[in-house]
């Protein structure tokens, strides 16, 4: 079908017009994915709108990106079309919180930050801690799918959303799930959505399942002389008796970029919550762990000196202190991630640019950055870094994403792992939902 | 019905003579006597690999014959029944259990394995598998990733989906592909959460790779035994309210409580109108605190008693009574119709006074046992099959309760899925267009008219009643809800 080829004008209006009046945003520029500006932004402020919009662009072959908080928009790859920036802001309803059955309903375009700064009025929140919570909306945070450290103990983003509605790529509003925390009824279409990256609907509200804030909660800080401590230290404390709320490692390269961590040492945060005498007990349980494993210094945050270090640690990477040239997310089991992290270690000697590796061992996740030093030609050292890091990720069994690249080296690059045999049915489904290929064309898993 | 004796010979020579069965006296052998289960598929075949399972799905589509796969046949929505003959697909021989994996917490197993077999493999490593529907000793992983299934300590550990990291299935052209994987993170949509919960009419699962969890090292076991259903239910929503999630929140009412006291001779008293079981886990300090905690909410709605379970052997007691319900509906009456639907927590206590109100307008008796904790209701409607005038009843009595569950904000099945039960229902919850959405999913797989026709969505015929006497009875001694 043919790509929007009539002048932005004409689309500017189609979209005005769907939109119910002058909606679309001035500055465009500021929506820019990969060096590509889109003809036109638009932020509508209901449900119907985003559905009046999309069917529009649907009707004349316009490519959509739907845009949340724009904290992540670097994960993709390269736009093969882009027209509509689609921004979800203006959803910014909560629309129902129901303290006693741990439940809310909420617009696409909620901040996490308000979000959890209403449930914490009732004791509550939400077990996901998306990296610029201020900046990023739920929506977003579940249209790429992956969360920061708090992901062991409470499961994976994807399994907080128990009901959600969603603009299809023609405009068609549906709904799938429930708001109620046990439910089988009809297939679980928003699963698709989690992780889709908005390819194959626009996420417009959903209905969470949320987790009474623990009782008491503390960080223990340990430092090691050697990442692979580290790591055995966090893996002894997975395997053993208690059960942290996450349990990160951060090398010496990426502590330098941490506010409280001492540097040139490797580091591993456990973050303990639950009643104060459990969480007393599995302190010293981690203490004794830690020293088992060699570890120079431990120390015991709590309030603000604790939240400020989970905030650096789920920001890292995205906020702009700490943004890397390439930023390779890894996923593997727990027992490799040590091998990995070696792999990946050594890569940091390489010419060109410094490596800082931040990992939650408990739950696979690796996050290998890579900062150019700006003496190379930065493209050819970036697509050597992410090809060193697909062989040591493949070698250790694991899956990758490259979340972060500059835009002229992605020309050619798959920033998705392999998916195997599942492509057939991957494809199949963008054909179904999206035949007009309206949603961030290219950008998915295999040019979807 | 279609014709499959060409495809018999073909089956036969994909898994041998030995595991097909297609002559009407040998299928009524294997299960399927017309009387439970209503229908009776053309054939069975028993593959006994992946390989198998391909091979027989890819000669079954070229036969233009539709499969229905099968685990244990305990479902209670008809999923496993081949509505519309075709060939069954029993994963039954396929249950080892391939690898149990200490150091990364997960277990890869085939679809044939029990449930309750995982959690016995991996207790040598300290771990088990949590979800743990009620018919745990005898149902499959298959069935329960088919069917998403919960179990009564899914409160605070979620149900099958939360715990299936990737799987390999058969697609119905034949071809074998791996949803998810052994990782937490896998690129690309989450194929494998689609699968699951999608009854067998999406793929067949041939591995399942589950997450296991770590044994608690401390469990507490409460008996509140209250007046009133009212106080019953405030104190759930009071316990939720504390902050607490529970391993387990189970409730049952009067009727519950009459049929099986004689029985089972939980010890609870003369009077009772509704009992509430919780029970805690974790580390030994949380677990007691909560107890305490626990018991503090429970007391200030003025229990009759409240016991806690010393010692194994008590608590195994106290359960005892919640797992003898089921049995014991008998000494009410000849048949039940067991409904489950959820709604939201907080709206327990006007939803059971209606449901009162509903069996008095039909003059039937309604039993009421829930995971009260997540909402999920089982009333159970008392019935006598053999009277017409009962059977119409009873069906237009379940009609009200799911209609009343979802005007409460609620849903039509928390655990059973939709099957042919509830087809013609999904209309309460969702409407053309949603519908139209969740259709685009087997076309996407390959699957329409061929893995499970007929089943989920509404085809406007009259609902038939759903026996659940089979499930149940395949599920074994002391089966329970
Ligand atoms: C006494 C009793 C108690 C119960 N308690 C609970 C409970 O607490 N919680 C709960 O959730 N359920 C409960 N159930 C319902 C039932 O046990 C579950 O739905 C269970 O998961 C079904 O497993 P099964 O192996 O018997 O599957 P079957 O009944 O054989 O099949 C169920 C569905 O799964 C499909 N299927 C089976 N295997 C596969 C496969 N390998 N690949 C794809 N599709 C497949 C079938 O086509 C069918 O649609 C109970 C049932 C009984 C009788």
């Amino acid at each position: 079908m043919a790509a929007w080829g009539a002048d932005a004008a004409e689309l500017v209006d189609a979209v005005n017009g769907a939109a119910g009046g002058p909606a679309a945003c001035s500055g465009a520029d500021a929506y820019g994915i990969d060096g590509v500006t889109p003809k036109v932004a638009v932020r509508p402020a209901a449900v119907d709108a985003v559905s009046a919009v999309t069917a529009a662009a649907h009707r004349a072959g316009a490519a959509v990106t739907p845009w949340g908080g724009g904290t992540r928009t670097s994960i993709g790859n390269l736009p093969r079309r882009y027209d509509v920036a689609l921004d979800l802001t203006g959803l910014d309803q909560i629309i129902a919180h129901n303290p006693g059955d741990l439940t809310a309903t909420v617009q696409a375009g909620v901040t996490a930050a308000a979000l959890q700064r209403t449930l914490a009025d009732h004791g509550q929140f939400l077990a996901v801690d998306p990296p610029l919570p201020e900046s990023a909306t739920v929506g977003g945070a579940l249209a790429v799918g992956s969360s920061g450290p708090l992901k062991w103990q409470y499961g994976s983003v994807r399994d907080v959303v128990i009901g959600m509605k969603v603009v299809q790529a023609d405009g068609a509003v549906t709904k799938s799930g429930g708001q109620v925390v046990k439910n089988v009824s009809g297939y679980d279409v928003a699963r698709l959505h989690v992780g889709g990256l908005g390819t194959l609907g626009v996420i417009v509200e959903v209905s969470l399942k949320l987790t009474p804030l623990p009782a008491h909660e503390t960080t223990v800080t340990a430092s090691y002389g050697s990442a692979s401590d580290a790591i055995d230290a966090a893996l002894d404390i997975f395997g053993g008796g208690t059960a942290p709320l996450a349990l990160t490692v951060i090398d010496a390269s990426a502590a330098a970029d941490f506010k409280d961590l001492e540097s040139g040492a490797c580091h591993l945060a456990v973050r303990f919550g639950g009643r104060p005498r459990a969480v007393e007990r599995m302190v010293s349980e981690a203490q004794a762990a830690s020293k088992r494993h060699g570890c120079r210094r431990i120390r015991q945050a709590d309030g603000a000196g604790a939240a400020s270090l989970w905030r650096q640690a789920a920001d890292f990477g995205w906020d702009t202190a700490t943004r890397p040239t390439v930023g390779v997310r890894a996923s593997v089991t727990p027992a490799s991630v040590g091998s990995l992290w070696a792999a990946l270690q050594r890569q940091g000697t390489a010419p060109g640019g410094r490596t800082a590796l931040v990992g939650h061992p408990a739950h696979g996740i690796v996050q290998a950055h890579w900062r150019s030093d700006g003496a190379q030609p930065v493209d050819e050292a970036a697509r050597a870094f992410i090809r060193s890091a697909r062989r040591a990720i493949r070698a250790a069994g694991g899956k990758m994403v490259v979340e972060q690249c500059p835009a002229s080296a992605k020309a050619g690059l798959d920033v998705w792992d392999d998916v195997g045999d599942q492509i057939a049915v991957m494809r199949s489904l963008k054909d179904q939902y999206d035949p007009r290929r309206v949603l961030s064309p290219g950008r998915y898993v295999g040019g979807i | 019905m279609p014709d499959v004796d060409p495809l018999v010979n073909e089956l036969r020579a994909i898994v041998g003579n030995d595991y097909v069965i297609h002559l009407p006296e040998d299928l009524i052998v294997f299960e399927y006597d017309g009387s439970v289960d209503k229908a009776m598929p053309s054939a069975v075949v028993l593959p006994g690999s992946t390989a198998e399972v391909s091979e027989v799905v890819s000669a079954a589509s070229r036969a233009g014959v539709p499969i229905v796969a099968r685990g244990a046949g305990t479902g209670l929505s008809g999923g496993a029944v081949a509505e519309q003959g075709g060939l069954v697909v029993a994963l039954t021989r396929m249950k080892r259990i391939l690898e149990i994996d200490p150091a990364d917490h997960l277990a890869v197993v085939e679809p044939g394995v029990v449930n309750l077999d995982i959690s016995t493999a991996a207790a040598e490593y300290g771990l088990y598998f949590a979800p743990d529907p009620s018919s745990q000793r005898a149902c499959t992983i298959g069935g329960n990733v088919a069917e998403n299934s919960g179990g009564p300590h899914c409160l605070a550990y979620g149900v099958t989906t939360n715990h299936v990291l990737g799987m390999e299935v058969v697609l119905a052209d034949g071809s074998i592909a791996w949803l998810g994987g052994r990782t937490r993170e896998t690129p690309g949509y989450d194929l494998r959460g689609i699968v699951i919960g999608s009854e067998g009419t999406l793929a067949i699962a041939t591995k399942i790779v589950v997450r296991l969890l770590k044994q608690p090292e401390a469990v507490k076991t409460l008996l509140a035994v209250f007046k009133e259903m009212d106080q019953a239910s405030s104190a759930v929503s009071g316990i939720i309210a504390a902050g607490i999630v529970p391993a387990a929140i189970e409730m049952m009412d009067h009727f519950c409580i009459e049929a099986v006291e004689p029985a089972v001779n939980a010890g609870y008293p003369k009077g009772a109108g509704a009992v509430l079981l919780v029970e805690v886990d974790g580390l030994s300090e949380a677990v007691e605190e909560e107890a305490s905690e626990i018991e503090r909410v429970c007391r200030s709605y003025d229990p009759m008693e409240i016991r806690a379970a010393v010692d194994e052997e008590e608590r195994a007691r106290l359960w005892a009574g919640r797992k003898g319900v089921l049995g014991a509906l008998g000494r009410l009456a000849p048949n039940y119709y067991l409904v489950d639907g959820t709604i939201p927590r907080t709206r327990l206590m006007e939803v059971l006074a209606r449901i009162t109100e509903i069996g008095d307008k039909y003059g039937l008796p309604i039993a009421n046992l829930l995971h009260a904790g997540d909402g999920n209701l089982h009333p159970s409607v008392l019935f006598d099959e053999r009277d017409p005038d009962q059977l119409r009843r009873t069906m237009e009595a379940g009609a009200e309760i799911l209609e009343l569950c979802v005007e409460a904000g609620g849903v039509l099945s928390g655990e059973h899925g939709i099957g042919l039960e509830k087809q013609e229902y999904m209309p309460l919850m969702f409407n053309d267009e949603d519908m139209a959405a969740m259709a685009k999913l087997a076309p996407a797989f390959g699957s329409r008219g061929r893995f499970n026709p007929g089943k989920i969505f509404p085809t406007g015929k009259t609902r038939a009643p759903i026996p659940h006497a089979g499930a149940v009875a395949r599920t074994g001694a002391g089966a329970f809800i």
